[in-house]
C-alpha cells in the first residue's frame, strides 16, 4: 500500500447485505414479539418519591424512637405526683395519724424512763438493798 | 410520520400498534446498520435489532421528550451492541484480539458481505479498534451524525469524540498501509 494513503481515497460504501425482503418482514416479526411482551405504563407521580421514602425511613425511625423516649422520661418525672393524686385523703390522714401515734408513744417511753422507780425496776434491786450497798462501799460519803 | 405524531399515537391504546409499526418502519434500517457494522454477522444483528425494538416498545411511554427519539433509539442500540460484544468475550474467555479475529474471519467467509479488496481491508482495520472508538468512527463516517448528536447518544464530550475520531482515522490509515 502506498505510503501517502488517506481514508478519503476509499469510496464510502456499505459492503454488508441482508437477505431478500428482510426489512419488509422485520416489522411484522417485531410486532409479533411485542404483542407477547407487554409494555410498561408510565410511572405514577408517587413513584418519584420512592427513593426519598427509602432515605427517610431511618429518619422517621429515629424520630419515633425520640418521641417514645422523651414521653417515657416525662411519665417517669410525673409518676410520684400522679400516684399521690390517686391516694384518698382518708388514707393519707390514716398514714399521718399512725405516725403521730408512734411519735407520741416514743415520747411516753422517754417520760417513763425519767421516773426513779423505772431505774430501780431497770436495776431489779430494792431501795433498801441499794442503800446497804452504798453504805458498804461508803459511796455516800464520797464527794464527786 | 413525525416523531411527535408517533409518540402521541403511541400514548393512545387504540392507535398504539399502528404508531409502533410506523416507528419500526421509520428507524429499522438505521438501527440495523448501526448494529450490523458493530457485530458483523447478520443473525446477531437481526437478534439485537429485534431486542432494541422490544425494549423501545416496553419503555416508550416513559420516554422523556427532552431528548430526540432517534438519539434515544441509537443509545439503546449502542448499549445492546456493547453488552453483546462484552458478553461474547466473557462467555468464551476471549481477549479483545480474539473477538476481532473471529469477526475478521466472518468478513472473509460471510455470503452477506460484498466488497472489493480495499473495502474489506477497511472493515478489517476497523475491527482492530476498541469497541467504543469503532462506534465513534461508524457514527461519524458512515452515519454522518453531528458530534453534538453523538455526544448525546454516547454521553461523551464533543471534544473527546473529535479526538477519538481523529485517532481512529490515523490508526485505520496506518493499519491499511502496513497490510
Amino acid at each position: 500500500m502506498k505510503n501517502d494513503f488517506k481514508l478519503s481515497d476509499i469510496p464510502k460504501r456499505n459492503i454488508y447485505e441482508v437477505p431478500d425482503k428482510y426489512f419488509d418482514r422485520l416489522p411484522a416479526q417485531i410486532m409479533e414479539r411485542a404483542a407477547g411482551a407487554g409494555y410498561s405504563s408510565p410511572a405514577p407521580w408517587y413513584a418519584a418519591w420512592k427513593p426519598f421514602k427509602l432515605a427517610m425511613a431511618p429518619l422517621v425511625l429515629l424520630l419515633v424512637a425520640g418521641i417514645v423516649y422523651f414521653s417515657q422520661l416525662r411519665l417517669e418525672k410525673e409518676e410520684p405526683a400522679v400516684i399521690l393524686a390517686t391516694v384518698a385523703d382518708e388514707a393519707i390522714m390514716d398514714y399521718l395519724s399512725t405516725y403521730a401515734v408512734l411519735e407520741s408513744s416514743d415520747f411516753s417511753d422517754i417520760s417513763s424512763l425519767s421516773k426513779p422507780e423505772t431505774t430501780a425496776e431497770f436495776l431489779n434491786v430494792s431501795s433498801k438493798a441499794a442503800e446497804e450497798e452504798l453504805e458498804y462501799y461508803q459511796l455516800d460519803t464520797i464527794d464527786y | 410520520m413525525e416523531d411527535k405524531e408517533i409518540l402521541e399515537k403511541f400514548a393512545n391504546p387504540d392507535s398504539r400498534n399502528l404508531a409502533f409499526n410506523q416507528l419500526i418502519r421509520k428507524y429499522q434500517q438505521k438501527i440495523y446498520w448501526h448494529i450490523r457494522k458493530m457485530v458483523i454477522d447478520h443473525d446477531d444483528a437481526d437478534d439485537l435489532t429485534q431486542e432494541v425494538f422490544i425494549k423501545v416498545w416496553k419503555n416508550l411511554e416513559n420516554f422523556r421528550q427532552d431528548a430526540q427519539l432517534y438519539t434515544w433509539l441509537y443509545r439503546i442500540a449502542t448499549n445492546e451492541c456493547l453488552t453483546f460484544l462484552s458478553s461474547k468475550r466473557k462467555k468464551f474467555f476471549l481477549p479483545i484480539n480474539d473477538v476481532a479475529a473471529e469477526l475478521t474471519e466472518k468478513i472473509d467467509s460471510s455470503p452477506d458481505i460484498d466488497g472489493d479488496e480495499i473495502q474489506l481491508k477497511l472493515q478489517k482495520a476497523l475491527l482492530k479498534l476498541p469497541d467504543k472508538q469503532r462506534l465513534v468512527f461508524n457514527m461519524k463516517y458512515y452515519d454522518e451524525l453531528k458530534y453534538e448528536e453523538m455526544s448525546e447518544i454516547l454521553g461523551t464530550s464533543v471534544g473527546a469524540l473529535k479526538a477519538s475520531y481523529h485517532h481512529a482515522v490515523k490508526k485505520i490509515e496506518e493499519f491499511i498501509k502496513q497490510d
